[in-house]
């Protein structure tokens, strides 16, 4: 699988495509009733993406706008966003109701996940101090330095391969209010170099008091990170544990049942995995009786054998 | 060339008469003989490709409508066409083209609904991109457009190409294929990443395989592997337009158009770049596009007036079915190819207001053909006007 669509909401409003240069744009919804979209292309773009964000910022009341989805830049396969950090860092002081940001909104028909070049998104949340929720797509290249951030509440990471030192980076950062994180660790295909003793951070929930919705998924070492999860001190205080995405089998699953009861939470999410339908079975019935909810769907989890027995299988997103 | 030996046919029907050259076996084949039939006329003279290759060709009478089929999904035939080649191995269209562009030189008289100098070009897609590109059709760029485009003898020349025209991602399609036979989709980014997409297969002895699954390459060795030995049936290369999408998938339209109108359209749907149903793609929704051409801006009837300025590039082929891509966003649309026999969607009906609401894309041309003056002469007085049973 990769990722086919655009998002549609971010932030709890629905997202709107700034027109493109020359569209008429004396129809704009209210600046505060959606999430604003500001793309450029991948490829031949006609404007680059600091051109596109300055024409927004000329023709909507910046001071109202609380949501900004930084969709496709300029040759994103090899470019990677410090300009668009730098437009959104020097329009900083126009935007004192930005409560969200999106970095790389984009599809795999305009650049897939994995080729997708990041940077370093830390300087991007120390200067907007007041950013509630913010996600990023795409691993390479992307760098978490550890910050103290006083207002994040929601943290999404998408990539094919998340590299180690942005687990580290997100592990060593102090992020009192933050309720949800999200990281997609991928695999070490595209980077993802990470091991489950790097989560310990994370997982020991030190720095993330108010921590309610974890999601370690699309993980290649999916069995790993639940046996981490099994006797993470963490967990205790959420409500939803997803460890969708990933290859997930028995190994895995078994050791999350074995460990710390999961009885306490509202959902546990594994959709797309790779569990035997006894395992899945032991899950349902260990959690769905204690009133959590479960997802098990399959989805598009499937092995391939080969000829001599390897069997392959494949995280949800990698590419 | 031998004398053809088929039998002119005598018939004592005297309104218009159809013949079809195809592989009798063949849906395509009674499809329209059904189509045909429907319109109250006796069916279509068949007239296999097997017997025209034997034979050295064939003959219509002044007054037989003829149609020209596909002469796919038959190994003989294929056999035939190409000189020897097993079928599901992707080299050797150069000789089937040019096995295919001789035969339809044997077919005499009739009147025709496939120009053969037409049928030359849709079946070269850096001659129809060269076509579509003078007439100011919206195509992706193509360095290997027309008579005066590059010729690419490898992966070398490939890469060449890509720096010097700026093309990171592209399509490397054989210039004689069809479907996605031997398509590459290409991507290359910064650290010498490179990655091909494609349903080609290489076989442990090296020799390459059309086949069902779409796979990855990621080594550069065995994406020129496969480009090399594509290379000598000739390679037309196009810039990779990003795709709209639809729930997820990255979706392209098909158009069939028939005497000039747009009639008939499906969305086809993908998880991988390459959208052909038979690799796993699906068929998308129609109503969703239009919202979304809408909501982009956009006007529905533009896609369609686009289509038809394609079409309009092949004044004497009745139906050609056009590969519409829409790019990112729903804001521009793109002809990826126009394909001669892209008439094969069972059942659909056409769009509101194209006047073949109840007919599918058999029927529809049918129509058009009696429309058509050369038919509409043939006529005899008692048959004009209204018709009756």
């Amino acid at each position: 699988m990769t990722i086919g669509d655009h998002l549609d909401s971010f932030h709890g409003l629905p997202v709107h495509t700034f027109p493109v240069p020359g569209a008429p744009t004396d129809d704009l919804p209210e600046p505060d009733s959606v999430a604003w979209r500001i793309t450029s292309d991948v490829y031949d773009a006609d404007e680059d993406w600091p051109v596109a964000f300055a024409r927004f910022s000329a023709a909507v009341d910046t001071t109202r706008v609380k949501a900004l989805v930084v969709g496709a830049w300029q040759e994103a396969y090899e470019t990677d966003p410090s300009g668009v950090i730098e437009a959104l860092l020097a329009a900083r002081d126009r935007f004192p109701a930005l409560r969200a940001v999106f970095l790389g909104d984009i599809v795999m028909e305009e650049c897939e996940i994995s080729w997708i070049n990041q940077t370093d998104v830390s300087p991007l949340l120390a200067g907007f101090e007041a950013l509630e929720e913010f996600g990023v797509r795409g691993g390479t290249g992307l760098e978490f330095t550890a910050l103290r951030h006083g207002a994040l509440r929601k943290l999404v990471v998408e990539t094919g391969g998340l590299p180690v030192g942005a687990v580290r980076g997100i592990g060593a950062s102090d992020l009192p209010a933050l309720e949800h994180l999200d990281l997609w660790l991928g695999t070490p295909d595209y980077g993802g170099d990470s091991e489950a003793a790097d989560l310990e951070a994370i997982l020991s929930g030190a720095r993330l008091p108010r921590l309610r919705h974890l999601a370690l998924r699309n993980s290649e070492m999916q069995d790993a990170v639940a046996a981490a999860v099994a006797a993470a001190p963490v967990v205790d205080r959420l409500e939803v544990l997803d460890l969708s995405m990933g290859v997930l089998t028995d190994e895995g699953a078994g050791a999350l049942l074995s460990g710390q009861p999961l009885t306490h939470l509202k959902k546990l999410d594994l959709h797309h995995h790779y569990l035997s339908a006894a395992v899945e079975e032991r899950v349902r019935q260990t959690l769905e009786a204690a009133g959590v909810q479960v997802d098990l769907d399959r989805d598009d989890a499937e092995e391939d054998t080969e000829d001599d027995g390897t069997v392959w299988r494949y995280v949800a997103v990698g590419e | 060339m031998s004398t053809p030996s088929t039998a002119r046919p005598v018939s004592p029907h005297t309104g218009p008469r159809f013949a079809v050259v195809g592989n009798p076996e063949n849906r395509r084949v009674s499809l329209f003989a059904d189509a045909v039939r429907a319109a109250g006329l006796p069916g279509p003279r068949v007239v296999a490709w097997r017997d025209v290759l034997r034979e050295g060709g064939a003959c219509f009478a002044a007054d037989e409508i003829v149609r020209i089929d596909s002469p796919g999904e038959n190994s003989e035939v294929d056999r035939l066409l190409r000189g020897d080649a097993e079928p599901t191995l992707v080299e050797g269209s150069a000789r089937w083209y040019a096995g295919f562009t001789a035969a339809l030189r044997t077919l005499r008289g009739g009147v025709r609904l496939d120009d053969p100098g037409e049928l030359a070009v849709l079946f070269d897609k850096r001659a129809c991109h060269g076509v579509l590109a003078r007439a100011a059709v919206p195509v992706p760029a193509s360095p290997t457009s027309g008579p005066d485009g590059a010729a690419v003898r490898g992966w070398d020349d490939v890469r060449t190409l890509m720096r010097e025209h700026r093309m990171p991602r592209l399509f490397v399609k054989p210039a004689h294929g069809s479907s996605a036979s031997g398509v590459l989709a290409v991507e290359s980014g910064g650290a010498g990443r490179i990655r091909a997409t494609t349903s080609v297969e290489i076989a442990p002895g090296g020799a390459l395989h059309n086949s069902l699954r779409v796979r990855r390459y990621d080594r550069e060795r065995d994406i020129a592997a496969v480009v090399d030995a594509l290379a000598p049936d000739g390679l037309h290369l196009e810039r990779w337009v990003p795709k709209a999408s639809q729930r997820g998938r990255a979706a392209d339209l098909r158009v069939v158009v028939v005497d000039g109108r747009a009639t008939h359209a499906v969305v086809r749907t993908s998880r991988t770049p390459l959208t052909n149903l038979h690799l796993g793609g699906s068929r998308g929704d129609l109503a969703a596009v239009r919202d979304a051409v809408v909501a982009a801006g956009g006007r529905w009837p533009d896609l369609l007036e686009v289509c038809e300025r394609a079409a309009s590039c092949f004044p004497g082929t009745l139906c050609v079915g056009v590969d519409l891509l829409p790019a990112v966003g729903w804001r521009r649309v793109f002809v990826g190819e126009v394909n001669a026999f892209g008439d094969l969607l069972p059942g659909l009906t056409g769009l509101p207001g194209s006047g073949a609401e109840d007919r599918d894309t058999y029927a529809a041309q049918v129509a058009a053909a009696l429309r058509t003056p050369a038919a509409a002469g043939l006529l005899p007085p008692h048959r004009t006007g209204t018709p009756h049973a």
